[in-house]
């Protein structure tokens, strides 16, 4: 029972983990809070569905093409609003009100063309759980967790030695002096959006093929991603996949004492409390 | 004579201008971005539907759902008083899903995602508001006092303190005034007036469930006070008007029923996002939102 | 009328404030004075309530007031201006002085039965105000479109309206006109003859010397002199802090 939990939880915390740390690269560079990442993460599980499942193409080929759809999206996301808000020197809260607009958006046109009900990719068809001691764990959940852990460690690596990493970070530390070396914030911030949904494009095959589509799931899935990223530092991309991982412990050991509805309201409780005693989180730095 | 449609419209106007009237007492003069107001307007209605339905009259509902509420927003102004413009909203917004998991999964007191149905409509000292023109009547006197009440605070010395809140809060503090409790009073009112509004809504409609007062239902009631403007109470009557109006709209194009769903949502996004870039203080604000 | 002593205040490795202690004698203007980074606003932000000291003590007319909140001090008698602009930017030149004068306007269900309305009084006041500094045509104009030197008069005068027993002034004039100037340091003398208490923080040395009854004169977060305006200006170490060795 423990195993299985543990398991769930690491299944959980992947899965936030990778909504968490694209969402988490978008703020730190940016400085504010793209809500509207969920709906790239929805968008991504739509379009391999459109691809692979609709169009009947490749599914690697359907999956990349998934994936670069969701990055040009996140750009298409920052070129048409964020960049007309910023320029008119929009505060947080505004730019926070705009990124409810645009998942919402999204969503309804996720919702227009095609429809309510609950979509399956047909890829890996039902996957007969593997048996790990008393626990049981799908081929495809496995897949889940390496392809997550190797993109935490790409992501860390893109940020501490890749020049674009350094250039993100200098932009998020001080735009000003970025700028002053030579550094165009406004291209950096582009390819944070790029970057950054590109993460979220990966999180929305994966989480596709391991729940089904519906419209919304991209609100709830960036609700947690971005309490995740809360509770473990945001702006700090390990920050983001450590709280992810917390998260997702605390969600179903939790629901292991109350009844499995509250699940969600255990996140929002959790978020209140860093809130509260630990707004930076617990890899963050004070403001 | 008026059409059913119309006496409908006019309900549902009535209802969102309480409601919006409300949160623009919060964000428009007070400065907080309160994303936890409809679940106020969620107190409300539950509270006066399970009171009036265990035999409570409907006055003493509609005012226990006002002052359920009321209590609600006080208590939240004490943990979030030192979070300002994104952070206070998005701290508001997990108060928002809180209350909603609490209406979907304590089964024993809301029934749960069923819902509650059969809430009677409204009987004030023997007459019943049966009819909907004659609850019509009913909302707009209740929404007239409210508009009045609210009027009155902001044109107030009180209204003025709230104001200066918004605009510096510090510079209030340092004159010797005493922020949280003023802050606390207006999430207070505010969230009283969404309480009485979810009253209404309840007892128009006689069936609610929790899928009325998610947080995306907190959308356009955004939307029309920033599109009124904020701190203009006239700007959010031209906003309810407009915002419940526009999207009737799309019924007549012959849209189908699964189509205007999301069509009102996305027309909703397009004005958001329209109105924030190129028109931000909407058509009568007086200020901008930080 | 206020005491400040061994006062503390580092942010992590920054020791801002640093065994600070000095004395402001009733009835009479002195001036904060020292280089960048002295830690005279960091005084000025602990005196009035908006931080907390690490240690030491701040006392007003003998209560310690050093770790109580801004608007209870404000209360005791603390009027503070500030050393940039906090007026309220959407509300009139009179919304904004109206404020100053007391705490009724938080009364809630008072100013609802229409029993704190602005009486003949108050308006007197700020006619007079504004007249004194040829602001009046202003009085119902948004504080937030007048220029950066109207905004500061407007600013002192809520300052002074703020019942007070002792006025902390954080760079009055910064950024004001000469002839502003004059004005302003023409309206703390008259001030301190009507047995007004004012510490000033300023860095127009000759405006200061100008008012000032007594100087201190702070450096890495202490007191390094304090005298009257002509034995600082001799001072060796006052030089030596402004100017380096």
């Amino acid at each position: 029972m423990f195993l299985q939990i543990l398991i769930n939880s690491l299944i959980a915390g992947a899965i936030y983990g990778l909504v968490a740390s694209g969402f988490s690269l978008i703020y730190s560079t940016n400085k504010f809070v793209h809500f509207a990442h969920g709906a790239t993460v929805a968008f991504s599980g739509y379009m391999l569905y459109f691809f692979f499942g609709m169009l009947g193409l490749n599914f690697g080929f359907s999956v990349i093409l998934a994936i670069l759809f969701a990055g040009a999206l996140g750009i298409l996301m920052n070129i048409l609003v964020y960049k007309q808000l910023r320029s008119r020197r929009a505060g947080n809260a505004i730019l926070l009100i705009a990124s409810f607009g645009i998942l919402i958006l999204v969503e309804s046109l996720i919702l227009l063309f095609f429809g309510a009900d609950v979509k399956t990719i047909d890829y890996i068809a039902v996957s007969r759980g593997l048996s790990f001691y008393s626990a049981i764990i799908t081929p495809l959940q496995i897949v889940i967790i390496i392809v997550s852990v190797i993109l935490f460690i790409l992501l860390m690596l893109l940020m501490k030695k890749t020049r674009l990493g350094k250039a993100m970070r200098a932009v998020s530390d001080n735009k000003d002096v970025a700028e002053i070396v030579g550094i165009s914030a406004e291209s950096i911030y582009n390819w944070s959006f790029f970057v950054g949904s590109l993460i979220a494009g990966v999180a929305g095959v994966l989480i596709g093929l391991e729940q089904n589509l519906e419209p919304t799931m991209g609100t709830s899935l960036i609700i947690k991603g971005f309490i995740a990223a809360i509770i473990g530092g945001i702006g700090s991309a390990p920050g983001a996949i450590l709280g992810a991982f917390l998260l997702g412990f605390a969600e179903n050991f939790g629901i292991w004492y109350l009844p499995s509805g509250y699940k969600d309201a255990i996140a929002f409780v959790l978020l209140f409390i860093f809130l509260l005693f630990r707004p930076q989180g617990i890899l963050g730095k004070k403001k | 004579m008026f059409s059913a449609y119309l006496i409908h419209l006019l309900i549902l106007i009535c209802i969102y201008l309480i409601l919006s009237l409300a949160l623009q007492l919060a964000i428009g003069y007070t400065g907080l971005v309160n994303f936890g107001h409809i679940a106020f307007f969620g107190v409300g209605a539950y509270t006066s539907a399970l009171l009036v339905l265990n035999g409570w009259p409907f006055w003493a509902g509609f005012l226990s759902a006002g002052i359920l509420s009321a209590l609600f927003g006080f208590l939240i102004s004490w943990p979030t008083n030192k979070f300002k413009g994104d952070y206070l909203a998005l701290a508001t917004m997990g108060f928002s899903f809180v209350v909603y998991a609490v209406l979907l999964n304590w089964t024993d007191l809301t029934n749960g995602p069923l819902g509650i149905p059969g809430i009677p409509k409204p009987q004030i000292l023997g007459f019943s508001f049966i009819d909907n023109s004659d609850f019509l009547v009913l909302a707009i006197g209740i929404t007239i006092i409210s508009y009045l009440i609210i009027k009155r605070i902001t044109v107030s010395q009180f209204g003025k303190v709230l104001e200066a809140i918004r605009d510096d809060e510090l510079a209030v503090k340092v004159l010797g005034k005493d922020t949280l409790k003023m802050k606390s009073y207006a999430l207070a009112i505010s969230a009283f007036f969404a309480g009485i509004a979810g009253s209404l809504y309840a007892h128009y409609l006689t069936y609610i469930d929790p899928s009325s007062f998610a947080i995306m239902e907190l959308v356009p009631v955004l939307l029309i006070v920033i599109v009124g403007g904020l701190a203009s109470l006239e700007g959010t009557i031209l906003g309810t008007f407009l915002i419940i109006l526009i999207p009737e709209a799309l019924r007549f194009v012959g849209f189908s029923s699964s189509i205007v769903g999301p069509m009102r949502q996305i027309l909703y996004a397009l004005i958001l996002l329209l109105i924030l870039i190129y028109k931000p203080r909407g058509f009568y604000g007086k200020v901008d939102l930080e | 009328m206020l005491k400040l002593k061994n006062l503390k205040k580092h942010f992590g490795g920054v020791k801002a404030v640093d065994n600070c202690s000095f004395e402001i004698g009733k009835g009479m203007i002195t001036a904060l004075i020292g280089p960048n980074g002295a830690g005279k606003s960091t005084v000025f932000n602990l005196v009035s309530g908006i931080i907390n000291p690490d240690d030491g003590q701040i006392f007003l007319n003998g209560t310690d007031i050093a770790n109580l909140p801004p608007e209870t001090i404000a209360r005791l008698g603390v009027s503070r201006l500030f050393q940039q602009s906090r007026l309220f930017k959407n509300l009139t030149v009179k919304e904004n002085l109206l404020l100053a004068f007391d705490g009724e306007d938080t009364k809630f269900l008072k100013n609802f039965l229409g029993l704190n309305k602005v009486n003949k009084e108050k308006e007197e006041i700020i006619e007079h105000w504004l007249k004194k500094v040829e602001l009046e045509r202003f009085k119902n104009h948004i504080a937030g479109d007048l220029s950066y030197g109207q905004k500061r008069l407007i600013e002192i005068i809520r300052a002074i309206i703020n019942p007070h027993s002792f006025l902390m002034l954080d760079e009055p004039v910064a950024g004001v006109n000469p002839k502003l100037r004059k004005e302003i340091a023409a309206m703390l003398l008259e001030l301190k003859k009507s047995g007004e208490t004012i510490l000033l923080i300023e860095h127009d040395m000759d405006f200061t010397f100008g008012v000032a009854d007594k100087i201190i004169v702070m450096a890495k977060g202490t007191v390094i002199a304090e005298g009257q305006p002509k034995q600082i200006r001799e001072n060796k170490d006052v030089l030596e802090a402004y100017f380096g060795e």
